[in-house]
């Protein structure tokens, strides 16, 4: 095998690929060390050398990105990435999402939003850049190493250490060498030949929301880096307060972004998967949910220590935390850990020891910039890395008699000290950035925001702890499984209001002390005002439920305050609005989320309807069975069938593009007929299904959009998804174009319309247009004929309708006589019958009302956030 | 005790508790026979069954009789079969799956299953299928 010299493979880019990769991981270190000893000698030298180190290390990671994305758009399916993710008929703009099909992509994406961040702050950080980046150089040498792919694909090999991009096809699946030898293309030498195509990217992903949701998301993780790597260099250089203001402003960037891309995948999930949602605390959605709540909250606390000096230590820990979250989101979806946890799938490239390395490795900068005496840091550094070396020699060496043992004890022995070293961390940084000052004032804007962090955090305990369940079931041996959303939903509904309260009424309050007759007086306008518009509302929505209720009530008392305090501070410019708009926005989006969820209508329900499998033996309703779900409907083709107020009826089905699609577009017509029999309202919605070879039957909704709510259809089954019985009764007969025959039971009558003649690659040949008649049914059918001159032989293609449970197949031509007329030519049919199938779909049809107020407040939101950004961009500009 | 200390005791005393009751509450993943045993405690509550399904016996799944309702057999970890109802259409990648994943309840003779996840080997890892 060894000595085998392979045709058709281009080797240059993927070597070019692996020096730049190595070359960014070599720069990052550079750059790292270079800044590190330029924040503390302050010497220009270093600097210079540490600029032009991380300006390599960018030009790298823009250069892999530039190979991988020319190796998969010129098709070179001897790169495992290309055959992996894509394929020939993918669209270009589709290959851009293979970048985040695969780990490797999605680091390189992570490390390209961070070598952008740390260009820009080059350029702004100031007297910052030095310790600011080369914390940021280091988090980029921690993911370049999650790159390089050393001892990939090799056995004898036994560690790993990252995952290339550039990995040959033949090195990942030596196994694939073999199928040639059982072609005709060669051997294995020519193995290239029939990997012509790729094997594609999963079909869920080719959504646009799917082109900018991943960046998106990835651009936020990134940001929460910055505010991170702010708060080390603050811890660092000793300096209080100057951290804070830039911090600010990143974490807001930061929440906005990651907001931004957590919703962009619901909407995806809306638009293109079938559980009929947007949210569904599936851990993925979790793991970047939980650094929002965190940052949200850290930027809060950042606030508070500007205007007021107080809370430095939560500012610190919480920024920090919010880092960490964005490391084990990485962790907890790359590692395969969650494997049956979630629905989604996961790459597990067995790099889950490493990963989780990077993950501490990055926390112990926190501890080290917590720590004053450079002997206790040094000797941290010193522990770890003797840690991480023993446990690496004791997996590889430890024998595999005694490795359950082995496993055990390396696990406890993990837990602890992490534990340990957890809690002294947090000691040593609240000894280092306590703030010695009096009591706050009940009545002071930073208590309650501090409040309303708080109820954050604990928001997070909960997703976290709920989240983690895999995680702790294969530290401690549980077995739970998975929490389910109705437990997310109790909690996070009590811990919801709590924090919409008070970042509705949280401005009204002032910094230190407030006048409580003034904020009295407000407090009761707002409350009145919202009472009155949420009473208003609700005559629309209906709510009954007190509990969700009272949710309304505070969520649109989030917008109301925030807009009315908006109208008090008229005098401020308009930019440093931001936060009453964001807020607002987060009020509507809230809003949004409690009425279309508490009141979606299942349209298709059958609720009240009796099924024989309701009834037990002795016909009886059967009251166990009842409770059951009975979400779906079964719509026959051109039968209208009553949903909700809509008269909905399965038209036709339409094939996808292209002659060997696999996608089928079911058009369903939706009617409101009015009292007096005219039409109100009317639409078609076209529900899709893809029987794909590989993942089952894909089905992908389609929804009306109104104003005041949406029509959710996805179609779960349809007729053809049926096992079919044989044809049988099979009956040859004799007849001209122009004359009709029979089938044997004499039921179908089929006509013989026309014969048209084809050339095609495999011949010459006939094709006939027979329409055939079952009752008041009927169906064409074009069954063909095909004689191959060179081989000498002929060969048929039947054609059938399973409406009519009828198939016609042409067996011989009989070839008319010379002198005799061309349209006396004969055909022997063949034809046979089954049973007549319907054609219909089993259907799920859900009303969202108001699901427009979630993706508005998030606009709002976002809105909000970037005019906060800008704003603060300007003041420590001016500063 | 200043307010400051109030409001952490309080919020800690919620972050425990909510730790605990999530733990407590919690289903397990269980075999069917312990899902048995466990019905006749709390009849009602639900639990995750990893099993097989059984590829021998009919799946049946007749959408113009009732579009939501599937039955077919299932073999947990233990090697126990069990009958298993569904009130949804049937899961089109069941057939293929490696493993299911039930969550739902033990009924006297059989499992209700109120939601199964399909775990499919093909969805991960790569085949050769469309090489040609």
């Amino acid at each position: 095998m060894e000595n085998i010299q392979f045709n058709g493979e281009l080797l240059w880019p993927g070597n070019l690929g692996q020096f730049f990769i190595v070359l960014c991981t070599v720069a990052s270190l550079g750059a790292a060390l270079f800044y590190y000893r330029s924040a503390n000698n302050e010497l220009q030298s270093d600097r210079q050398w540490a600029r032009r180190m991380f300006y390599v290390q960018a030009f790298s990671v823009l250069a892999i990105f530039t190979i991988l994305f020319w190796i998969i758009f010129k098709h070179r399916y001897e790169y495992y990435y290309a055959w992996r993710h894509s394929s020939n008929s993918l669209p270009v703009y589709y290959m851009i999402s293979c970048f985040w099909e695969g780990q490797e992509g999605s680091f390189l994406l992570w490390m390209f939003w961070n070598a952008l961040l740390g260009l820009i702050l080059v350029r702004k950080a100031g007297n910052w850049e030095s310790p600011v980046m080369a914390v940021i150089a280091f988090v980029q040498l921690g993911l370049s190493t999650m790159l390089l792919g050393l001892g990939q694909g090799s056995a004898e090999w036994p560690i790993h250490i990252g995952s290339s991009p550039f990995d040959l096809l033949r090195e990942q699946r030596p196994d694939f060498l073999q199928i040639p030898v059982m072609g005709t293309v060669g051997g294995p030498a020519n193995y290239l030949q029939i990997f012509k195509d790729g094997n594609g990217l999963n079909q869920l992903l080719q959504n646009y929301w799917m082109v900018i949701h991943p960046p998106t998301l990835f651009l936020g993780f990134a940001t929460a880096m910055v505010p991170f790597a702010y708060s080390i260099a603050g811890l660092w250089k000793n300096n209080d307060r100057g951290w804070i203001s830039p911090a600010i402003t990143w974490s807001l960037v930061c929440v906005g972004i990651l907001g931004a891309g957590i919703i962009m995948g619901g909407f995806w999930a809306y638009e293109s998967l079938s559980f009929g949602g947007y949210w569904a605390w599936d851990p993925v959605e979790n793991a970047s949910l939980m650094p929002w709540l965190i940052m949200a909250s850290a930027s809060h606390m950042l606030l508070i220590s500007k205007s007021t000096g107080r809370h430095l230590f939560t500012a610190h820990l919480l920024v920090q935390l919010s880092f960490w979250l964005v490391l084990y989101a990485t962790f907890l979806t790359r590692s395969g850990i969650l494997g049956e946890a979630s629905v989604h799938s996961f790459t597990d490239l067995g790099l889950s020891g490493q990963l989780l390395i990077l993950l501490l490795s990055l926390m112990l900068l926190s501890v080290l910039s917590a720590l004053r005496s450079a002997m206790l840091r040094r000797s941290v550094i010193l522990g770890f890395v003797a840690l991480v070396l023993i446990f690496s020699l004791l997996t590889l060496f430890g024998g595999k008699s005694n490795q359950a043992q082995l496993t055990q004890i390396m696990k406890w022995t993990g837990v602890i000290v992490f534990t340990g070293v957890f809690s002294w961390f947090i000691y040593q940084l609240y000894v280092r950035t306590r703030t010695q000052q009096d009591d706050e004032r009940w009545l002071s804007r930073e208590l309650w925001m501090f409040i309303g962090a708080m109820f954050l955090i604990l928001s997070l305990v909960q997703v976290f702890s709920a989240t983690s369940i895999p995680v702790f079931n294969k530290l401690f041996g549980f077995s739970k499984a998975p929490a389910k959303p109705e437990e997310y939903n109790a909690f996070q509904l009590w811990l919801a209001m709590p924090v919409m309260l008070l970042m509705a009424i949280g401005q009204y309050f002032r910094w230190r002390d407030t006048d409580a007759r003034v904020l009295g007086k407000q407090l009761i306008t707002v409350a009145a005002i919202s009472l009155a518009v949420t009473l208003l509302v609700n005559l629309n929505f209906g709510i009954g439920q007190p509990k969700y209720l009272l949710f309304l009530f505070v969520g649109v008392m989030l917008f109301v305050a925030n807009v009315m305090y908006l109208r008090q501070q008229q005098k401020l410019v308009w930019l440093a609005w931001g936060g009453s708009v964001a807020h607002a926005g987060f009020g509507i989006l809230l809003v949004g989320v409690l009425v279309s969820s508490v009141n979606q209508k299942i349209l298709t329900s059958t609720e009240g309807i009796r099924f024989a499998s309701e009834l037990n033996k002795d016909g009886k309703v059967d009251e166990k069975a009842v409770k059951f779900n009975r979400e779906n409907v079964i719509l026959y083709q051109k039968q209208p069938v009553q949903l909700g107020e809509f008269t909905a009826t399965y038209q036709q089905v339409i094939q996808g593009k292209g002659n060997d699609s696999i996608d089928k577009y079911f058009r369903v017509f939706f009617a409101k007929i009015n009292k007096d029999g005219s039409l109100a309202d009317s639409f078609s919605l076209y529900p899709k299904t893809q029987n794909n070879p590989k993942m089952g039957l894909l089905a992908e909704p389609s929804t009306r959009h109104y104003i005041s709510r949406d029509i959710f259809t996805h179609v779960n089954y349809e007729s053809s998804l049926e096992k079919k019985e044989p044809f049988s009764d099979f009956q040859e007969t004799v007849a001209a174009p122009g004359e009709s025959i029979l089938t044997s039971s004499g039921k179908i009558k089929l006509r013989i319309d026309s014969v048209t003649r084809f050339n095609s690659d495999e011949g010459a040949g006939v094709q006939l247009r027979i329409t055939a008649v079952r009752l008041q049914d009927s169906a064409v059918l074009f069954p063909k004929f095909v004689v191959n001159m060179a081989e000498n032989n002929f060969s048929s293609i039947p054609a059938m309708s399973s409406e009519l449970g009828v198939l016609a197949d042409i067996v011989n031509i009989e070839v008319p006589e010379p002198g005799q007329a061309a349209d006396k030519v004969r055909f022997l049919i063949k034809t046979g019958e089954r049973t007549p199938q319907k054609n219909y779909i089993v259907i799920k049809a859900i009303e969202f009302p108001w699901i427009n107020l979630v993706w508005a407040g998030t606009i709002i939101m976002v809105i909000g956030f970037a005019m906060a950004v800008v704003y603060r961009v300007k003041q420590n500009a001016s500063a | 005790m200043k307010p400051l200390h109030i409001i952490l005791l309080l919020m800690a005393a919620a972050g425990i508790g909510a730790v605990v009751s999530l733990y407590g509450n919690t289903t397990q993943y269980i075999a069917f026979k312990d899902a048995q045993e466990l019905a006749k405690e709390n009849p009602g509550k639900e639990y995750h069954v990893v099993c097989q399904l059984n590829k021998q016996k009919p799946v049946l799944y007749n959408p113009q009789k009732d579009p939501n309702y599937l039955e077919f057999w299932a073999i947990d970890s233990l090697g126990k079969e069990m009958k298993v109802i569904y009130g949804r259409p049937k899961p089109q990648d069941m057939e293929r799956s490696q493993k299911l994943v039930l969550i739902g309840y033990q009924e006297e003779d059989y499992f209700r299953a109120n939601s199964i996840l399909s775990k499919c080997p093909s969805k991960y890892e790569d085949e050769p299928v469309n090489n040609r």
